[in-house]
């Protein structure tokens, strides 16, 4: 292999029913940046079955130099087998020296694929991607061991460098519809004995119950609400958000909610992106449920109470005289935005 | 010396005995199972004088002695331990202390009550960050004119919600670390003072043990237990008089496995032979015997030194720690030595075995009577 053969930053634009998903234009805009620091086309791979013409032109928009669309009947649905098959050609042929794909279902059951046909390195769930002085290699940062400690991986002898990258940490670019680029179709051969798995049936399913595991956003009560109909209030501020409603030990045992919304040691473990802790003291066994949220928000009158050592943010106040006001707060911010 | 049990004592146990046999013995099982307070058996208890035993007459005690009352917590843990640990809270945690800090006036307002048993006692000083650490109170007192007001909670409380008595700890002064901690006499009823969830625990499964809630409690200033800032020294003498009740428990339930075991090896046959014709059955309750033998010495020396008002902390933990580790393993030998039979609920065995495990864990852990005992060797 002459790595010096692979050059620019190959971005796999995933779709799905013929629209382009939020995570390509993620991937586009840190592909941009790479690019842009290599001085190498940024390109957009487009797989799909009868593909409008206006997905290539908002990928353009969105940082491609180019995009390369493979469209075939045998692409309408995503399949591991035809997929594989046509983005190992996109690599063969254009030969980029970096693939991004992102750390979605469909991105992390193709990448490993692709990556072994291939015979390349592939990190998985990045969250941070640089080019490295001197030697140009992709520095790839993941974390590891539950995120306790973040793994800094380089691809260096062989290419290209391949990465599935975790959806929502890389910010796309301002949409621009004066950039130019072009648009190339490749031709993929798909075989009978490619599709190798059958789809009966695609099953979109509204997400009726979210599991406090998996929100961004949560807003936790505790027993400093007073009672359910204060407690319930709360839902105002995760409705502006787009977050969930979760609780302590306390509220659960009063019955205010099931057991399933327990944050702690006996409850559930979560770690999300921003969590309000909302007359909640702060013990232990409540802490040891949420102390690895990235940002902690406390609403507790009590100056005192152990919660604040744990808070980014600490409002000495009582809450439900904060909750209205937040609530205010965050519609005149959406509404100004 | 005299290791001879004297008439009066000998009188009481036999009592206890009986009343153990005939009214807590026949509840144990259902109590245990239904995970269901004893109300009944409280009031009966009450009855015959057992809440106030080493409470003077003067307070409506029955006037007796700390070895006599530990005998009683012995002789109810023999057949159930969740009636002994109730006995044990009530007297030791709450009626004691009140006995021994206490104003005339508080002791007149709460003690005849207490021992007479028309209510009953509880001690809150664990919190969900404050266990071993028992200094790290964070319940807050703060004085307000005429009354405290109290704000916090209390974790893992015996008796609690049936208790109408409660002595609390909390922070009169976060400044001064250990020495800002003070004692209170709160009772049910006062407003803001309400009883959280019922722990589900692995043992004593009849005996309450919960969350006390306190929201802007206010109490009396008469009812400060001891001087501002003198709580932690309450409390710590307080769990040393506890640990000889909670030892005198221990030692009931090994002694009650034996009992069991006995008879029960005596009776069951395999290889044509009772299963006590077995050299190994023979030598395990051999050991069984000795070891619960030599805790009961200990635990009635800690009595006898409360008793003669001598120094009795060390021989408590002493007492506490080899009693509750003795009857863990006394107790699991008594399930082994039942066979199959043992691991079911058939056999009041298994039960024993659950009871047993809590009484290394509280009034302080078995760790933390293993700290008493060196601290006063290496001092
Ligand atoms: C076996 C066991 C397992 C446990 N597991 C868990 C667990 O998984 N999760 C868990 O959460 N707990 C657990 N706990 C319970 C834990 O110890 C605490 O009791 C619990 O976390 C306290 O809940 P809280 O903070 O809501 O209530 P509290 O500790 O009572 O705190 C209420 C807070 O609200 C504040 N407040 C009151 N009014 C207002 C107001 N108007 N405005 C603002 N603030 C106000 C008060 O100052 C106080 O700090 C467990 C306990 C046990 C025994
Ligand atoms: C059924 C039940 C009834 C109870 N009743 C009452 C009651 O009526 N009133 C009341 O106030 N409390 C009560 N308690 C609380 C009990 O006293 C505590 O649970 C006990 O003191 C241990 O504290 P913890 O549970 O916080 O354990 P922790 O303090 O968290 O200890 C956990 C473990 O760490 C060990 N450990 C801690 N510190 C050290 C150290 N420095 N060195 C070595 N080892 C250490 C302990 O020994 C233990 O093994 C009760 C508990 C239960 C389960």
């Amino acid at each position: 292999m002459n790595i010096s053969d692979y050059r620019g930053v190959m971005v796999f634009a995933e779709q799905r029913r013929g629209s382009v998903q939020k995570i390509a234009y993620e991937l586009l805009g840190v592909g941009r940046r790479i690019a842009d620091t290599l001085q190498e086309p940024l390109v957009a791979l487009l797989i799909g079955s009868k593909l409008p013409d206006s997905a290539a032109k908002e990928l353009i928009a969105q940082g491609a130099d180019k995009v390369i669309v493979v469209d075939d009947p045998a692409l309408d649905v995503y399949m591991t087998e035809p997929y594989a098959k046509a983005m190992t050609k996109a690599i063969d042929t254009y030969k980029p020296g970096i693939v991004f794909t992102g750390a979605t279902t469909i991105g992390r059951d193709l990448a490993p694929r692709v990556s072994a046909r291939v015979k390349t390195g592939l990190t998985a769930d990045c969250t941070g991607l640089e080019i490295e002085d001197g030697t140009r290699n992709l520095l790839m940062t993941r974390p590891a061991f539950g995120g306790n400690i973040m793994a800094t991986i380089v691809c260096p002898e062989h290419r290209p460098q391949m990465s599935t990258v975790r959806a929502g940490v890389m910010r796309k670019l301002e949409r621009d519809e004066t950039r130019k680029g072009t648009v190339e179709r490749l031709d993929v051969k798909i075989e009978a004995k490619d599709k190798n798995v059958e789809i009966l049936e695609v099953v979109v399913e509204k997400a009726t119950k979210k599991n406090i595991e998996d929100a961004n956003v949560l807003i936790s009560g505790g027993r400093g609400m007073g009672n359910l109909d204060n407690y319930n209030r709360l839902q105002g501020i995760a409705d502006e958000l787009g977050g969930l409603v979760s609780a302590s030990r306390a509220v659960v045992d009063a019955g205010w909610v099931g057991q399933d919304k327990q944050v702690g040691q006996t409850g559930k473990t979560v770690r999300p992106d921003v969590y309000f802790a909302c007359g909640i003291s702060g013990m232990i066994q409540h802490i040891a449920g949420m102390e690895d949220s990235e940002f902690i928000v406390a609403i507790n009158k009590n100056a005192s109470a152990p919660i604040f050592e744990y808070a980014d943010i600490g409002i000495v106040a009582d809450i439900n005289k904060v909750v209205p006001a937040l609530v205010e707060e965050l519609k005149a911010a959406k509404a100004a935005s | 010396m005299d290791f001879q049990t004297d008439k009066e004592h000998s009188l009481l146990m036999s009592m206890y005995a009986s009343f153990a046999e005939e009214e807590v013995k026949p509840l144990a099982k259902e109590v245990d199972e239904e995970e269901r307070f004893p109300v009944e058996t409280v009031e009966k208890m009450a009855r015959y004088g057992m809440l106030g035993i080493p409470i003077p007459k003067e307070f409506g005690g029955a006037g007796g002695d700390n070895l006599g009352y530990v005998m009683a917590v012995e002789a109810m843990s023999k057949v159930c331990g969740t009636t002994g640990v109730i006995l044990s809270a009530h007297t030791s945690l709450c009626a004691a202390p009140i006995y021994e800090f206490g104003t005339p006036e508080q002791k007149q307002k709460y003690l005849p009550a207490l021992a007479k048993g028309e209510k009953l006692g509880a001690f809150g000083l664990t919190e969900p960050n404050a266990g071993t650490d028992a200094a790290g109170q964070q319940t807050t007192a703060e004085l307000k004119g005429d009354h405290y007001v109290l704000n916090g909670s209390k974790l893992f409380i015996t008796n609690a919600g049936y208790a109408d008595v409660y002595v609390i700890f909390a922070m009169t002064d976060k400044s001064k670390g250990t020495r800002g901690i003070s004692a209170f006499i709160v009772e049910k009823e006062m407003p803001g003072f309400s009883i959280g969830k019922k722990e589900e625990k692995m043992g004593i499964r009849g005996s309450a043990t919960c969350e006390l809630i306190f929201e802007n409690v206010k109490v009396p200033a008469a009812n400060l237990l001891g001087a501002e800032g003198k709580g932690f020294g309450i409390a710590m003498k307080t769990l040393d008089g506890g640990r000889i009740g909670i030892a005198a428990q221990a030692l009931g339930l090994a002694q009650g496995a034996i009992d069991e075991t006995v008879a029960y090896v005596k009776e069951r046959k395999q290889f044509g032979k009772s299963l006590a014709q077995f050299q190994n059955t023979q030598f395990q309750l051999a050991d069984m015997q000795a070891k619960t033998d030599a805790a009961r010495l200990l635990v009635y020396k800690a009595a006898c030194c409360k008793d003669a008002k001598l120094p009795y902390s060390v021989e408590a933990a002493t007492a506490k720690l080899f009693a509750s580790e003795t009857a863990m393993e006394v107790t699991t030998k008594a399930v082994q030595l039942h066979g199959g039979y043992g691991y079911t609920r058939e056999y009041p065995v298994e039960r024993m075995m659950r009871d047993a495990k809590i009484t290394e864990i509280y009034e302080g852990t078995s760790e933390v009577q293993r700290m008493v005992i060196s601290a006063n060797m290496l001092k």
